[in-house]
């Protein structure tokens, strides 16, 4: 099996995952839907998508490593 | 053959996210992190994977229906809205927060980790209230949002 590491709480885990399943709804999707099937068809929207989570999750990594701690 | 095509595909997914590392929390948080410890090579795993999904794609544009006989449904809109670009921040703040995205997340249930059951059935709770929301927002509007 290969490695599997979290390196927050459950409480943190919970709130990602409702913030991912929100943003995925209000969003139309996800890393896969967007990421990799919209942009393999040129989609503009899931181009759009794909930059402005890249850039959110980039940012929220930033902060929660950088600046919080 | 339709049940069968879905289980082969969702295996084959489930198998390269985890053999990938896509479906490590902790390597997908290092992909983020430009500014601290990067690690580069999950850019790699989407770049193969949008090469194969483009070919795939290239082929079903020549094809009415799949190889299972069903039609295609794919998505016609292209409008850019606030809705795509707020669902898509949030989501990618969660997905910061965590280094899970729903796929990874079925992995992780699967193989057992009480996180990813945490997350599931978070994720489960966000995308259920994302539908009373809705629901009531167009129960809200009924006469003129059929003409909208």
């Amino acid at each position: 099996m290969p490695p599997i590491g979290f390196d927050v709480s459950m409480p943190s885990i919970g709130l990602a995952g409702l913030l991912v399943g929100i943003g995925t709804r209000y969003g139309a999707g996800c890393t896969s839907g967007h990421g990799i099937c919209g942009i393999s068809r040129l989609s503009p929207r899931s181009i759009a998508a794909t930059l402005c989570f890249m850039a959110a999750g980039i940012a929220t990594v930033f902060v929660t490593r950088h600046v919080l701690s | 053959m339709s049940a069968f095509a879905a289980f082969a595909s969702g295996l084959l997914f489930g198998t390269g996210l985890l053999v990938s590392g896509m479906a490590d929390p902790a390597k997908v948080k290092a992909f983020l992190d430009v500014t601290g410890r990067f690690d580069p090579s999950l850019a790699v795993v989407m770049a193969s994977a949008l090469a194969v999904a483009f070919v795939a794609y290239a082929i079903a544009k020549r094809r009415s229906a799949s190889f299972t006989g069903r039609a295609f449904d794919l998505p016609a809109s292209r409008t850019l809205d606030a809705r795509l670009f707020g669902g898509a921040i949030v989501f990618g703040i969660g997905w910061g927060i965590a280094g899970v995205c729903p796929g990874p997340a079925l992995v992780l249930l699967g193989a057992g980790h009480a996180a990813g059951l945490v997350f599931v059935v978070a994720m489960l709770g966000g995308m259920v209230a994302f539908e009373v929301v809705e629901r009531r927002g167009r129960a809200k509007l009924v006469p003129v949002a059929e003409d909208a």
